[in-house]
């Protein structure tokens, strides 16, 4: 298991230095000059070249590269051409709003996700599968833009339960910054009043956010449990007197999650990619409106950092998954 | 199993506990601490409901604060204030009045500019404010030669002549010089910059992120991606009511109008024309309406583009094809005027009796047949910069096929549209243009100057050589009623030749709470607040 974890670890460098190989060479490919961006309305010729020198555009591409590789190696993720800022920094900003953002979304998913697929598979053909069904289809079709705007419309406009914008109320101070996740860093400073707040403010956009993968979750775990209790290892299970809650959940479920625990990995780097619309909708400040703008702007350093990242958060979260597959499954240890 | 989950929970519980003696931003105020060091969050309250300050939703976040650096008008709504510039704009007029500076003198030929400083105006470090310090700042922004420096191209020196009295020597005589001081790109920043110098950036990092004015408010916190705070600066020899300003960066429209119908926000910048309507119901919301100057155009390509658009009846045609009146009701839903003009209304030089195209399809159609143009196709350029250019481009399609003219739609990413303009690879395009300073220069220059040829603003890549002669004229004569009668001339040579399609003359629209007192709308200043003439 270590091994393969070094082994992973090992690859990683290669998956990073080939992200950044082909990011690099296709965001110069795209016609679009960051200069004129910067330069606002109308730029003369000669404000343009000024600007194309600072920036070190006015080389060529492969010069470009292997200066940013170089200081890539040194930490150097490089400026962002938009913000005039580190792009380190902003992605520290940035990063972990929306990995705060997902992770709840995704803890939403699975502890509903699970049960409903559970109940679905038990429960087959009947009434509570079909409401099942109609829930996940729903959730799968649905776009963001506008579960996201209903749902505000009601729990905002309408009952004034939780806010519609941020990550915690504006009259707050944040917690103190330990992690990041404004959630865990109120619990840990003991700050009961920016943890209600937090966890106001992240409900509704991670409900939203949670649902298309939560649907797909509940079809999986339906699918691959009714696949697993027409066994013959269940039926005998069943013969030798077992059932209830010890059938379903440790001779069933356990194996049907196998399956669906590589689904799970796959949801969650979605869930990290696709919360761009989701933040916009809920004025939530994490990397996704970052990203967007940043692209708009051709701000290629901005846009290399992030690809790294959510490369490096991909393959991170695959090694997360196999490692679980291994101690789901004892046959997958060697 | 469950022996490992407590483990897993044994040693959450013990770090929370070990942690849990770190500082908590939110603790109740100790009574050692100074109130303006820390705010306790023991009573919510709604923040607009703060008759103190004024919430202002904005639908993104800004790029660097340098005012040497930017170009952006969000950004320049948020720095105007925390700045003083020499000279300003008067209220609601184009006209200037004293800033910093009480007083100004030029010389006969226009090339030499000195302003004397008023007495009393401090940066908000306690640094005052004088000749030395102005220089400073326009040495810095001409030396970051970043797009504020394209401005002020035509600046050979700054003379410092005595402690409060500063002169600036121009390369050539240049009227509109005054008016770009009281834009955003004359704001004066304070030399203590250069203490915040990393690897010779000229502070440049440090003022992406701060503001060091003289103006009424500073920047007092910056949530990325969430808030941008001004406070007052107890510096500035102005003294403002509204003691803090919070733009609250709200992405969706939609939000935007519930929060402002809740009292959330005082004013809602990111609301869309095809939402207005629903904003008139709302009764504590006022809606402000005014004439701006953001003009919307299409560039024929005259010279790079198809070569049937060399010929000016053709040019002509596609003018006198576009029905003026439904497309600014379908595109604008009425919120919009048909440009008379390339100088918009609002602006000294605008001229009534200037030719203005109206919609004739059998005209369009006889002058297409006399320049003997058949099955023309053309391509239409646009982005997603604008909003309402998707219908606009397909309104121009159907307008345009009516006279038998084919456009292929050619809708690319903003960044991208903006390097084909500059090289020309386009038949039409769709732009917008709005002045940088309150002369027809902003205007007629740089569209029809034949040395502006791509994104320094001649789109169309027009060249006439006699227009060229008479714009260098007025770009160099200090008699304004002299200027007015040569701009008049070239608008009657460019109209009749027709490099462009001019469509409308877009009105600024703003939804704002009642409660809010003072606004001021400044077409020259478009999105930007006086602040310290407002309340609540």
């Amino acid at each position: 298991m270590i091994k393969m974890i070094v082994k992973r670890l090992g690859l990683l460098i290669f998956v990073v230095f080939g992200v950044t190989l082909v990011t690099f060479f296709m965001s110069h490919v795209i016609p679009g000059d960051p200069a004129s961006m910067i330069a606002g309305q109308r730029a003369s010729e000669e404000t343009l070249q000024s600007i194309r020198q600072q920036l070190g555009l006015d080389k060529p591409v492969w010069i470009q590269y292997f200066h940013y590789i170089g200081d890539l190696l040194t930490g150097d993720l490089g400026t962002s051409i938009r913000t005039q800022r580190p792009v380190l920094d902003e992605l520290i900003t940035f990063f972990p709003a929306t990995l705060e953002l997902a992770i709840a979304a995704f803890a939403i998913a699975i502890v509903l996700g699970i049960p409903l697929g559970v109940l679905a598979a038990l429960k087959k053909n009947t009434f509570w599968d079909n409401l099942s069904r109609v829930f996940s289809i729903s959730g799968v079709s649905i776009p963001v833009f506008f579960s996201g705007l209903i749902v505000i419309l009601i729990f905002y406009g309408n009952l004034g339960w939780f806010p519609s914008n941020g990550r915690i109320s504006l009259d707050i101070n944040p917690p103190t910054h330990i992690t990041g996740f404004y959630i865990l860093d109120s619990i840990f400073t003991g700050d009961m009043v920016a943890l209600k707040s937090s966890l106001e403010h992240i409900f509704l956009p991670a409900l939203v956010l949670s649902y298309a993968q939560l649907a797909v979750i509940t079809r999986q775990v339906r699918a691959s449990m009714l696949e697993v209790m027409s066994q013959e290892y269940i039926r005998t299970a069943v013969a030798n007197g077992i059932k209830g809650r010890l059938l379903i959940i440790s001779y069933a479920l356990k194996n049907a999650l196998i399956p669906t625990v590589t689904v799970i990995g796959v949801a969650f780097g979605s869930l990290l990619g696709g919360a761009v619309v989701t933040e916009t909708i809920f004025g939530w400040p994490g990397m996704g409106k970052f990203v967007v703008d940043s692209i708009s702007y051709l701000d290629f350093p901005a846009m290399m950092g992030f690809t790294i990242i959510i490369s490096i958060g991909y393959v991170l979260i695959n090694l997360i998954v196999d490692i679980i597959y291994g101690l789901l499954n004892p046959q997958m240890k060697q | 199993m469950i022996k490992k989950f407590s483990y897993v929970l044994l040693i959450i519980v013990t770090a929370i506990l070990l942690t849990a003696c770190k500082e908590n931003a939110n603790a109740p105020v100790s009574s050692e601490s100074t109130p303006s060091e820390s705010t306790s969050n023991e009573t919510e309250t709604t923040t607009a409901s703060n008759p103190d300050q004024l919430v202002i939703a904005i639908p993104a976040d800004v790029t660097s604060l340098d005012p040497a650096i930017t170009m952006d008008n969000t950004t320049w709504k948020i720095i105007y204030n925390a700045y003083e510039r020499l000279v300003d704009y008067d209220g609601a007029t184009t006209n200037i009045k004293p800033g910093v500076a009480e007083r100004w003198e030029v010389s006969e030929d226009g090339k030499t500019w000195t302003f004397f400083l008023e007495e009393g105006h401090v940066f908000s470090d306690g640094t005052p404010v004088d000749a030395q310090a102005v220089k400073a700042s326009f040495d810095r922004t001409l030396k970051i030669a970043n797009g504020p420096a394209g401005v002020y191209s035509m600046v050979s020196e700054i003379r410092v002549d005595d402690p409060m009295t500063v002169t600036f020597v121009l390369s050539e005589n240049f009227p509109p010089f005054l008016s770009t001081l009281a834009a955003n790109y004359g704001n004066i920043v304070s030399p203590t910059v250069m203490e915040h110098e990393v690897n010779g950036d000229l502070g440049q990092a440090y003022l992406a992120e701060n503001t060091l004015g003289s103006g009424p408010y500073k920047l007092t916190e910056w949530k990325k991606g969430d808030s941008l705070k001004l406070e007052v600066n107890e510096h500035a020899k102005v003294k403002p009511t509204l003691q803090s300003i919070l733009f609250r960066i709200v992405g969706d429209p939609s939000v935007q109008r519930m929060q402002l119908e809740k009292g959330e926000i005082d004013i809602a910048e990111g609301i869309p024309v095809d939402q207005i309507d629903s904003i008139k119901g709302l009764e504590n919301v006022e809606l402000i309406q005014e004439p701006s100057l953001l003009v919307d155009y299409i560039y024929i390509n005259t010279s790079k583009g198809n070569p049937a658009l060399q010929d000016e009846r053709i040019r002509q045609a596609l003018n006198y094809a576009i029905d003026y009146e439904s497309l600014v009701s379908a595109v604008q839903l009425g919120y919009a005027t048909q440009m008379r003009g390339p100088i918009p209304d609002g602006i000294w030089g605008h001229d009534e009796t200037v030719h203005q195209y109206n919609y004739d399809v059998e005209k369009a159609k006889a002058l297409l047949a006399e320049a003997g143009a058949e099955n023309l196709t053309l391509d239409l350029l646009y982005s997603d910069n604008k909003t309402w250019w998707e219908t606009e481009a397909l309104a121009i399609q159907s307008n345009l096929a009516d006279i038998g003219v084919t456009v292929n739609l050619n809708k690319v990413a903003y960044a991208t549209s903006r390097e084909m303009m500059d090289k020309g690879e386009f038949d039409l395009a769709l732009g917008v243009w709005s002045p940088d300073f309150g002369d027809p220069f902003a205007f007629m220059n740089y569209w029809f100057d034949s040395a502006n040829h791509g994104l320094a603003g001649n789109r169309a890549f027009y060249t006439n050589r006699e227009v060229d002669q008479l714009l260098k004229e007025a770009a160099t004569n200090n008699d304004q009623s002299a200027r007015q009668e040569i701009y008049k001339q070239i608008q009657d040579i460019v109209m009749e030749e027709a490099p462009y399609i001019l469509l409308y003359q877009k009105d600024y629209i703003l939804p704002m709470s009642k409660d809010v007192k003072g606004f001021i709308y400044n077409p020259m200043l478009e999105g930007i607040y006086f602040l310290n003439e407002m309340s609540k």
